[in-house]
This record gives structure tokens, sequence and C-alpha cells, in this order.
């Protein structure tokens, strides 16, 4: 005797709440939906790269951020720092990201942090869809 | 790292690698996609730069 198929409407909850999970073990870890979810080529593209570009951001003299939000600009580029995941948390414990405003590179090192974290944001997406057969 | 163009183009790889292994499944596809990015943002910041020579303020 077999067990017998989930309803239609579980089905769909239980794919959902695995796509949250492929989301956010994504925005966690740079790669990590993608690893869930088999696919290793990608997750292991992501796992490196992200966190690098972060890296080399900090490296550059680049800030992280703080939530003002008094200064919407600087609230949404701390929003996208926040993209980072684990290594944004890491860098924050470890009291980097000051910045170096002086240093030629500021800017540039400002620009790889947030990107890396928006780029993160839109790795993290893409595992939602992958876990719910979209792509 | 001082140089301009160095960063810019450092920048320009991992964007085009992370876009390329994102939207594309196949190796030779995503070899394709990264090259085509990285051509694109590195011609197009050089044709804007020269572009904004005759005004360096």
């Amino acid at each position: 005797m077999t067990a017998p198929a989930p309803a239609p409407a579980a089905e769909a909850g239980g794919d959902r709440n695995r796509a949250l999970a492929a989301a956010a073990l994504g925005w966690v870890v740079p790669g990590g939906g993608h690893l869930w979810l088999g696919r290793r080529q990608k997750g292991l593209v992501f796992l490196a790269a992200i966190p690098l570009m972060f890296a080399i951001g900090l490296g550059l003299g680049g800030r992280l951020f703080p939530f003002d939000g008094g200064q919407p600009l600087v609230l949404l580029a701390a929003f996208a720092d926040l993209g980072n995941g684990l290594p944004y948390l890491v860098a924050r414990i470890a009291g980097l990201g000051e910045g170096r405003v002086v240093a030629e590179s500021f800017e540039y090192g400002n620009t790889f942090i947030i990107v890396s974290g928006l780029l993160n944001m839109l790795v993290a997406l893409d595992a939602y869809d992958v876990a719910l057969g979209r792509r | 790292m001082s140089s301009h163009l160095l960063v810019m183009m450092l920048f320009a790889a991992f964007v085009s690698l992370i876009f390329a292994v994102l939207m594309k499944d196949q190796p030779a596809e995503q070899v394709k996609l990264g090259g085509r990015l990285f051509a694109g943002f590195v011609g197009a910041a050089l044709v804007l730069g020269w572009i904004l020579f005759p005004f360096p303020r």
C-alpha cells in the first residue's frame, strides 16, 4: 500500500517553503541556495565571486553604510550592503568597513560592496525561481 | 590598486561573470554572454571616458 499523493495545495505550499528556504540560504551564504538545489557549478561560482568582490571592496577602502533613516541614499546603500549576507555580518562583527574617505579608491570600494550585495540578492531570487521550477 | 582602468575592468569582469552564470546554463553560453557583457562594459566606459575628456570639471 503506497502513501496517498499530497493534495495539490499542500504540494504547492511545500514547494513555496522550499523556495523560500533556498532564497534565504542563498542570501546568507552566496550561492548556498543553488548548491542546496544541486546547481553545483552556479553555486560554486557565486560562492567564490560574490564574497571576493565584497572583500575587494573592503580592501579598496569602501564603507559599510549605517542604517540612517535621515539620509535616504545612505539607507538604500545600507540595505544593498546587507545583501551580502554572511560576509557582511562577519565584516561588521570584525569592525571592518569603516571606509577610508581620503583613499582615491573609496568610491570604487563602495561600488564593489553595494553591487556585490545587489548581485547576491538577484542570486537569491534566482534560487527561489529554480526551486519553483521556473528556471 | 591605483589604476582606475584596472579597477573598472575588475569590476566589469565580476559583474559579467555573475550575470552570465546567472542567466545561462551551459558553460559555452556563459562564456559567450560573459565575454559580450565584459566587452560592452569596458567599451562603454572607454567611450564615455573619451566623451567626457574635454570636460574635466
